[in-house]
């Protein structure tokens, strides 16, 4: 029987739970609403594809990252050869490339007259090129687009499982007689199948939740479906239908993904029995294969569109002169640390109030909140204008109170407060992570010294979290930088970042513009995952 | 108002539906007295601690330190107003802190009071100089759980919980922190509850001791009773110190066994003649008398360093310990006859 305080504590953390928890709410009632006649017409012709083209993008990609992911976290946890240290860390750069920058970059390689053309034509003089170069568009440039953006998160779980895997399983197999292939498939392969899952599932919800690019390629997916119904048919309910929808199919996948970390638990590393590898020297041959594969994917995730834009930044330097860079970084900077500074005071706060509390209400409210980085920005976004809409319709204009529209929507304050539901799970999560290794005696030996709980706040969890919310911080910056679809519909009039700049100039097919607010984009956040790859990547 | 330091009225202590401890009822008389609290694992001992931290609510009864209630039905102070210190079993250092800094998190609470223990005074006493400037994790389990131990005792607290204070210290070190731990405690008159495994630690330090077992304190006793006078067949076959053998009361100061014979000796409580009784029989009971026309087959040996240990079957097939001092020369092995001295006379007889 502990003891249970329903203090200031409780409620704040209760509140901020359902605060995070409403546009989720939002999308589930707006289920039950009526729609316009566009939905039957939808249903009868375009729902079907959205369905396909959803299920068919999402199968190509986690086939690619799968192979991409896994491969290269083996190549680099398992054997030695020249630069496996380098791309230990250099294959995580490819996060810092969102995936409608890497279309833009893609397009303008492959494209008629583009940039392959244009090498084909310095090298060996005038010819027909167009005709032998491969088109990156439609469903197979999306494909390619998100696999290379995206296999980041199966590489650092992966190659973080793999990391951990003690020699003695190794040597296990090789007592077994093993041979290398059989201890891969047989031994390695299936201790690391949590990671590998949990890395599938984010590359999924995030394939799932893409905007830009399949918008860029018109590719009609389920969200670019709920962003024309509002947009283009002013159905907010027909948006949150669709919305509930891809929120049942992306739900499925998070379930799976809880599911599978429940079980990696029994993967985890212990202090004892854990014994360090010994890193495999490739022989030369292997040894080049090796560099090879891990070379191309370096290059074709990071370096590729980072050389693509900045080929055009250098040959249409107009596009540079005409930008307001500095407005572009205030604004930037502004909304990642407004953003920053609100999701981790707010997680701190719901995270202690849990501990303090130890109520499994409220335990369960945060896990359902947390749901909301499943949601696509867009339907958060779309959830969020729905439900401000029916309060002031309802509860605001029932007291006769000033609408609160201007204050929520196309502003700063709603923009935040969009962010704050996306991304709440990563601040909320990173932080329960630290919670987790301050054993809860350590609460209580605070206490028994006399210190309050506030003391102990201050004292005892801040000093020792603080390397932590360093880095989800960092996290925070580097997802709200490169985030798009909340930021162009939820943002004030003529309220630019990088990234919308990029798409507003790309949606007009002005490539070689959108060049340099992508490279900035990209170079900001390059320096951002350097420095969490210090945390991150520490052996 | 009542005279006592401590009192725990009728408390029932409870964690989960499996750990609880009911109606508790036992007394500090006065301050700087140590009580040791001994019982098997799982049993509730850590609640009993927790509970009087304020850490758990208690389900009834009245903890009372100082004329204060601080826990009851009604009541809870909470752990930070009671000034009570407790020092966990897995030590629980500020691991972002070092041994230290750790310490000085102790002494700050207590920094207005004349008669506190001073950080440098605790840091020589317990040999923590080498590791000061060291974070826990770069440290040993034994280290830290000295380091959490002072960091305890510099708060000069009201009362003192330790819980199982010395289970990860080495063994040769072991005994020199008992002494070091005593004499602290009793010159800075700090009253202390230990809880322990170990009934050695228990008797050595404890002015009392309580033993718990099957949900309840069975015996509150000075630790010389409780080993001598148990007041239960539970708490002899928790010592595990000596076998209850079947016996027929034959006089006022005698007895008669199937297994030994005759034994006599002062009866500590009385029984008719003619009673059946179960007669306790420790160790050092019995003495060894190759002359002896009382022969019990060896069954088992230990060597124990200083003694050893025989097992002896008697005729009932009651298997007997026996003492026996290392440098005895004679050594009996399995199989062979073991002489015991006759007649058997037992200082203070034990029957239930």
């Amino acid at each position: 029987m502990e003891i249970k305080n329903f203090n200031i504590w409780y409620i704040s953390s209760f509140l901020i739970s359902v605060a995070v928890a409403i546009p989720i709410l939002t999308i589930c009632a707006g289920f039950f609403e009526n729609t316009s006649n566009y939905y039957s017409i939808l249903k009868d012709t375009f729902l079907f594809d959205y369905i396909n083209h959803s299920l068919i993008l999402l199968m190509g990609v986690l086939f690619l990252t799968f192979i991409i992911g896994v491969g290269t976290a083996y190549l680099v946890s398992f054997y030695n050869f020249p630069g496996s240290n380098f791309f230990k860390w250099a294959l995580i750069l490819s996060f810092a490339v969102p995936p409608y920058i890497y279309a833009y970059s893609l397009t303008a390689f492959f494209e008629n007259y583009g940039t392959a053309f244009s090498i084909l034509t310095n090298v060996f003089g005038e010819g027909e090129y167009n005709k032998h170069i491969p088109k990156m568009d439609g469903m197979f440039g999306a494909i390619i687009s998100l696999s290379f953006s995206l296999f980041g998160y199966v590489y650092i779980l992966t190659r973080a499982s793999f990391h951990y895997q003690s020699q003695n399983l190794i040597d296990l197999g090789k007592n077994l007689g093993f041979s290398k292939n059989k201890s891969f498939f047989k031994i390695i392969l299936p201790s690391a199948r949590p990671a590998i899952v949990a890395g599938l599932s984010l590359v999924a919800m995030e394939t799932l939740s893409d905007f830009g690019t399949v918008d860029f390629f018109n590719v009609s997916t389920l969200t670019t479906g709920i962003y024309n119904a509002w947009i283009s048919f002013d159905d907010l309910s027909l948006a949150n239908r669709l919305s509930f929808f891809l929120l049942i199919f992306i739900l499925g996948l998070f379930v799976l993904e809880n599911f599978s970390r429940k079980k990696a638990q029994y993967h985890s590393p212990t202090k004892s029995g854990f014994k360090s590898k010994t890193l495999i020297k490739l022989d030369r041959s292997k040894s080049t294969l090796a560099i090879i594969f891990c070379s191309f994917i370096f290059f074709a995730s990071f370096i590729f569109p980072v050389l693509q834009m900045l080929y055009w930044t250098i040959i249409f330097p107009k596009h540079f002169n005409d930008l307001n860079i500095v407005s572009l970084f205030i604004n930037t900077g502004i909304l990642v640390l407004l953003a920053s500074t609100v999701l981790i005071t707010f997680a701190f706060i719901s995270n202690y109030g849990n501990r303090v509390t130890k109520s499994k209400l409220l335990e369960a409210l945060t896990t359902f909140s947390i749901s909301g980085y499943a949601i696509p920005g867009v339907i958060l976004a779309v959830a969020f204008i729905s439900f401000v809409a029916w309060f002031d319709n309802t509860v605001v204009q029932y007291f006769g109170f000033k609408t609160i529209k201007t204050i929520f929507i196309g502003s700063i304050l709603g923009l935040i407060s969009v962010y704050f539901v996306r991304f709440y799970s990563l601040a909320c999560n990173g932080i329960k992570s630290g919670y987790l290794k301050i054993n809860y005696s350590i609460d209580e030996s605070a206490y028994l010294l006399g210190y309050s709980k506030f003391k102990t706040f201050k004292n005892i969890h801040f000093p020792y979290l603080r390397n932590s919310i360093l880095l989800i911080g960092l996290i925070i910056a580097i997802e709200i930088i490169k985030e798009l679809p909340i930021t162009l519909i939820m943002r004030p009039f003529n309220f630019e970042t990088f990234a919308t700049t990029a798409y507003i100039y790309a949606s007009q097919d002005l490539l070689e513009a959108a060049a340099v607010p992508s490279l900035f984009l990209i170079l900001i956040t390059s320096t951002f995952i350097l420095i969490t790859s210090r945390y991150t990547l520490r052996d | 108002m009542s005279k006592n330091f401590l009192e725990i009225k009728d408390v029932t202590f409870e964690a989960s539906k499996v750990n609880k401890v009911h109606n508790v009822s036992f007394n500090i008389e006065k301050e700087g007295d140590i009580i040791c609290l001994l019982g098997p694992s799982g049993i509730g001992k850590t609640t009993i601690l927790r509970s009087i931290a304020g850490l758990t609510n208690i389900r009834s009864g009245e903890i009372i330190l100082k004329n204060k209630i601080l826990s009851s039905e009604k009541v809870h102070v909470e752990p930070e107003n009671r000034n009570i210190s407790l020092s966990f079993q897995d030590n629980c250092l500020f691991p972002h802190y070092n041994v230290l800094k750790n310490i000085e998190f102790g002494a700050e609470r207590n920094k207005k009071k004349k008669q506190t223990i001073s950080t440098e005074e605790i840091i020589k006493f317990l040999n923590l100089e080498k590791i000061k400037d060291k974070f826990p994790h770069q440290i040993s389990a034994g280290e830290a759980q000295r380091a959490a131990l002072a960091r305890s005792l510099v708060t000069k607290p009201d009362l003192l919980l330790l819980d199982e204070p010395l289970s990860n210290v080495d063994q040769s070190f072991k005994e020199e922190i008992q002494v070091k731990l005593k004499q602290i405690l009793t010159e800075h008159k700090i009253t202390t509850i230990i809880v322990t495994h170990d009934s050695y630690e228990a008797f050595y330090l404890g002015t009392k001791c309580g033993i718990i077992l099957d949900e309840q304190l069975k015996q509150f006793d000075d630790p010389y009773n409780v080993y001598h006078f148990p007041n239960s067949v539970e708490v002899v076959k928790f010592l595990n110190r000596g076998i209850l053998i079947p016996a027929k009361v034959t006089g006022e100061n005698s007895l008669e066994s199937v297994d030994l014979g005759k034994v006599t000796g002062n009866f500590i409580k009385h029984y008719p003649k003619g009673s059946e009784v179960q007669l306790l029989l420790q160790p050092e009971d019995l003495e060894h008398d190759d002359q002896s026309n009382l022969k019990l087959e060896v069954v088992d040996r230990k060597f124990r360093g200083t003694n050893f240990i025989y097992t002896l079957k008697t005729v009932g097939n009651k298997l007997i310990p026996v003492f026996v001092h290392s440098h005895h020369i004679h050594q009996h092995q399995v199989d062979e006859k073991f002489g015991i001295k006759r007649p058997i006379n037992i200082d203070h007889i034990v029957c239930f």
